[in-house]
């Protein structure tokens, strides 16, 4: 699925510039280690982590975009590291349960 | 990825000489004991979740050796007079350069990641990446010109208290 059609359908709000591209999977994690050994390249990382080690594992993972659940934002270091770097980071409202069923719903796996 | 396994990265410190130390813990709660060794005498710094792991390439069933390995660190260097910050400044907006720790910040010991490790973990990294992706180029630790100079990002579970 497109990633804009991902942010329209979702309503997700774009924390930082981002590029139209494929997004093949989603992965579900708050934890950096966990990133590392089993999220797929490309994939939509959903988490409530706004560390800057969730930056550091999204990108050696090639993570497509990035999504904050719960209203949860990085700080502005965090967000300067992500754009270094060139992974889209978005917020929804959404607690990661409800935001994971949407996602579902448009026929992610 | 093969033998993944939860447990603690510990990072202590002499106090003394400055020199750091990491070590791989599986025990249920992070070990904090201050200890002598030698001419150091090791103080906790942090204890923060983490996981180790080997690489097997699934074509011939080789292992890596990832045994010295105690870390990953996202390279934030770009000091001149620091090997990997130079490395940084060539590549610019190529790759993204991450660095294999080992346990001992020092090299006294002469070990570190081996080579044969270093050459897995960036086949690795760089296997499923997309096309036009920055790519993944690690690096041993030994390379480094000063533990405390050359800085970046651990990958370790820090930060889940704020959660």
């Amino acid at each position: 699925m497109k990633m804009s059609e991902i942010v329209e359908k979702t309503g997700l709000e774009a924390l930082s510039a981002w590029e139209d591209g494929d997004i093949p999977g989603v992965y579900v994690s708050d934890m950096a280690s966990d990133i590392i050994t089993g999220a797929p390249a490309g994939c939509l990382l959903l988490t409530l982590q706004t560390h800057k080690n969730l930056i550091a594992a999204a990108n050696v993972v090639d993570a497509g975009m990035v999504v904050f659940g719960h209203d949860k934002r990085p700080s502005d270091d965090v967000l300067e590291l992500a754009g270094r770097v060139n992974i889209p980071l978005f917020c929804t409202g959404d607690d990661t349960w409800t935001y994971a069923l949407r996602l579902f719903d448009l026929g992610m796996r | 990825m093969t033998d993944v396994r939860g447990g603690f990265l510990v990072i202590e410190g002499c106090y003394h000489c400055g020199a750091r130390s990491s070590f791989f813990s599986t025990e249920p709660v992070a070990p904090i004991d201050e200890y002598r060794d030698g001419r150091h005498i090791w103080e906790y710094l942090s204890g923060d979740q983490a996981v180790s792991f080997g690489l097997r390439c699934d074509a011939c069933g080789q292992t890596a050796d990832l045994s010295a390995m105690t870390g990953l660190m996202m390279s934030l260097c770009e000091d001149p007079e620091c090997e990997i910050g130079r490395l940084a400044l060539r590549l610019g907006g190529q790759a993204s350069i991450y660095v294999a720790l080992c346990g001992d910040s020092s090299h006294e010991s002469g070990r570190c990641v081996s080579d044969e490790g270093i050459v897995a973990l960036g086949e690795y990294f760089n296997q499923g990446r997309r096309p036009g992706r920055r790519r993944i180029v690690v690096v041993p630790c030994r390379l480094r010109s000063d533990a405390d100079c050359c800085r970046g990002i651990v990958i370790s579970d820090a930060g889940l208290i704020e959660l």
